[in-house]
């Protein structure tokens, strides 16, 4: 690697035997920074062009849903951290990011989401996720390193169930001579 | 541009039906509006360094743009009145800046659970070089178009 970054993306490093030991075990319960609002939903429907009128369209969504409603695929993005926070250190709120491991990098491999209701305007998510799998050191395409599997649930402010999701990534490094 | 609203209903569908084909296309800028958007800032969406030093060969689209972008598949082809229950993804290969996405599926079971009416649809979302992401959802429709 030619190149040195900074770290924008702050991972915890360790070795495998110090992964396995955070199996099974949830992490804190995360309040999100965002609240679900009108603004956040158009600009993530507008990158993906979706005109969906339960999006965009108040007299729509009233009448089939009671309200505005956010897309699924924005779940995560209402937990995400700030890059700056004037009273918090940075830091990832995804267990994922969190776990030690030798590879410097990462890939998303699998997403499995259950819904259980919609999120309206003006809801707060809350988000616990745990490591339920950290596989032995595998060599892919991309180069060496482990696969996570992490298992989240996500509440509204009423402590109702919104979604569950299962995801996999591969936290890998390339090895000297191949980037 | 406004679009015209399908709405299927679950008694109107059934299994074999092709979902319908979208495309589009994924500038650099909608990269780096997916970075916004999502709030994902991870740099191997917005530094195309990064993107290489991480083994791929361009800054590349997230998850949460996938998903958003298998969901419109799938209501643009059935309509605003679907509830997506579950939707399975696997990240094949990457969707970089400079490639053109493509979205289609096939309807593969229609059934009754717990008082749902349910659709499981099979989504492939491919580029230029092949399928990328294969998803599998379970739609939740009302039953019959209201009189």
């Amino acid at each position: 690697m030619s190149e040195i970054f900074n770290e924008p993306f702050p991972l915890a490093y360790g070795t495998y035997e110090d992964a396995v030991k955070l199996l099974n075990k949830p992490g804190k319960n995360v309040v999100a920074e965002f609240s679900v609002n009108w603004e956040m939903i158009k600009v993530y429907c507008s990158m993906v062009e979706d005109g969906n009128a339960s999006y965009w369209d108040e007299d729509y969504a009233n009448k089939q849903w009671g309200g505005i409603v956010a897309p699924p695929g924005l779940l995560l993005t209402w937990a995400m951290a700030l890059q700056w926070h004037p009273e918090k250190e940075r830091e990832h709120y995804f267990i994922a990011m969190k776990i030690p491991l030798p590879g410097d990098t990462l890939i998303n491999v699998a997403t499995d989401t259950e819904f259980h209701r919609h999120l309206y305007l003006g809801d707060r998510i809350s988000v616990v996720d745990e490591l339920i799998d950290v596989s032995e050191e595998k060599t892919t395409r991309l180069g060496v390193g482990h696969f996570l599997t992490t298992k989240a649930k996500f509440f509204n402010q009423r402590e109702q169930l919104i979604a569950e999701q299962t995801n996999s990534l591969f936290r890998y490094y390339v090895p000297e001579g191949e980037s | 541009m406004s679009r015209d609203i399908t709405f299927k209903y679950w008694n109107e569908i059934s299994e074999g039906d092709v979902v319908t084909q979208i495309t589009m296309d994924v500038p650099f800028e909608r990269v780096i509006l997916d970075a916004a958007a999502t709030q994902d800032y991870f740099p191997g969406h917005h530094n195309p360094a990064y993107a290489r030093h991480q083994g791929q060969k361009e800054i590349y689209l997230n998850t949460m743009a996938i998903e958003g972008f298998i969901d419109r598949v799938v209501t643009d082809w059935a309509g605003p009145h679907v509830f997506i229950r579950k939707r399975q993804m696997q990240m094949r290969s990457s969707i970089y800046a400079g490639d053109t996405l493509q979205g289609e599926g096939t309807v593969e079971k229609c059934y009754n659970e717990n008082d749902q009416h349910l659709v499981d649809v099979r989504i492939n979302i491919s580029t230029e070089s092949g399928l990328c992401v294969p998803a599998a959802l379970t739609l939740e429709l009302p039953a019959v178009r209201p009189s």
